[in-house]
C-alpha cells in the first residue's frame, strides 16, 4: 500500500511537471529571462529633438527631463541633436514630466510636446525643445 | 487517489492538444501554401538592405572611379531609397523616421549634390565621409550602433562597370 502510494506519488510529481512544461512550452516558451524585462512596471521613454530657431538639430545641449518637484535626468543631444531618456515608473504621469535644453551661447525658446503617451510602454513621448542663439 | 484523476485526465489532454498543435506548425513553418498572398509589406531593416546600403555603395563607387553621371544617378537613387523607407515605415519604434533621416543625411546629401555636379573629387569624398557618418549617427540613436556603415574597399557588383564609359 504504501509502495502504491509512493508510486502513485512520483507518477502525480512526473505528470505534473510534465504538464507545466507543456503548458509553457505551449505558451511561447519557458520564459528565461522574463524577470529581466520590467517594461510592464515602467511609463514610456522620452525622446526629441533640440533645434535652433532655423530648424537645425543641435548636437551636445544639455537636456533635463525632469518631475515636477522631484528632480529629474540629465542628459545630452546626440550626434543628430536628440536625447533619449528610459521611463520613470508607472506611477508617474507624463504630464508632470517637463523638458528643458540648455548650450552656451543659447537660450531655451519653446518647447513643444509632439506626442500623447501610448498605451504602448515602448513608444516615448516626444518634446521638441527650441533654443536661440543669444 | 480518486481526486487525482480529474487533473490526471486534464493535463494529458493538454499535453495531446500541444503537441498536436506543434506537430501542424512543424509541418509548415512558413505558412499555409494555399493562403491568399500577403501584400509585401518590408520593414526598416529589409528596406535598409534592399534600398539603402547598396546604394549607399554604388554611390560610393561611382564617386572613386570619377563616374559623375553614374555617380548622379546613385546619389537620386538613394534619395528616393530614403523616402521610400520613410513613407514605408513613418514611425520606427516610436521614433520619426523622415526626421531621423533629415538630420542624418539631408546635409551630406546636398553637399554630394554640389560635388558631382562640380565633378569636384576632394568635395565628393568628404560629404560621402559624412554621409557615412550620418548613417552611423542613425544608427547609434536607434540602438543599432553595431551596424557599422563604411565607405567600399570593393565593389560588391561584379556585373557593372564603375569606371567613366570612354
Amino acid at each position: 500500500m504504501v509502495l502504491a502510494w509512493r508510486t502513485g506519488g512520483i507518477a502525480n510529481a512526473v505528470l505534473a511537471v510534465t504538464c507545466a512544461l507543456s503548458i509553457a512550452a505551449w505558451a511561447g516558451g519557458a520564459g528565461f529571462g522574463d524577470d529581466d524585462d520590467n517594461s510592464e512596471e515602467e511609463g514610456p521613454s522620452y525622446f526629441g529633438f533640440v533645434r535652433d530657431t532655423s530648424g537645425v538639430t543641435v548636437p551636445d545641449a544639455k537636456v533635463t527631463v525632469g518631475l515636477k518637484g522631484r528632480g529629474g535626468i540629465i542628459t545630452r543631444t546626440d550626434l543628430l541633436g536628440t536625447y533619449k531618456v528610459p521611463g520613470f515608473g508607472k506611477d508617474v504621469d507624463p504630464k508632470d514630466v517637463e523638458v528643458a535644453c540648455d548650450k552656451p551661447g543659447y537660450k531655451q525658446m519653446r518647447v513643444v510636446r509632439r506626442s500623447t503617451p501610448s498605451k504602448d510602454p515602448k513608444i516615448p513621448i516626444e518634446t521638441e525643445c527650441t533654443l536661440q542663439r543669444i | 487517489m480518486r481526486k487525482w484523476k480529474a487533473p490526471r485526465i486534464a493535463c494529458a489532454s493538454l499535453i495531446i492538444v500541444a503537441a498536436a498543435s506543434g506537430r501542424v506548425s512543424a509541418e509548415s513553418p512558413f505558412g499555409d501554401p494555399n493562403a491568399e498572398p500577403a501584400p509585401f509589406n518590408p520593414q526598416m531593416a529589409a528596406l535598409m538592405s534592399m534600398l539603402i546600403q547598396p546604394r549607399h555603395a554604388k554611390l560610393g563607387l561611382a564617386g572613386e572611379a570619377e563616374n559623375w553621371p553614374l555617380a548622379a544617378y546613385s546619389l537620386k537613387e538613394l534619395r528616393q531609397g530614403f523616402a521610400v523607407a520613410s513613407r514605408a515605415v513613418p514611425r520606427w519604434r516610436g521614433l520619426p523616421v523622415p526626421e531621423l533621416f533629415d538630420a542624418a543625411v539631408t546635409q551630406p546629401l546636398t553637399l554630394l549634390d554640389f560635388a558631382i555636379k562640380l565633378k569636384y573629387s576632394r568635395q565628393f569624398n568628404e560629404a560621402y565621409e559624412q554621409l557615412t557618418a550620418g548613417c552611423n549617427a542613425c544608427h547609434a540613436t536607434t540602438d543599432h550602433s553595431f551596424i557599422v556603415i563604411k565607405a567600399p574597399n570593393a565593389s560588391a557588383f561584379p556585373n557593372q562597370e564603375f569606371a567613366p564609359k570612354r
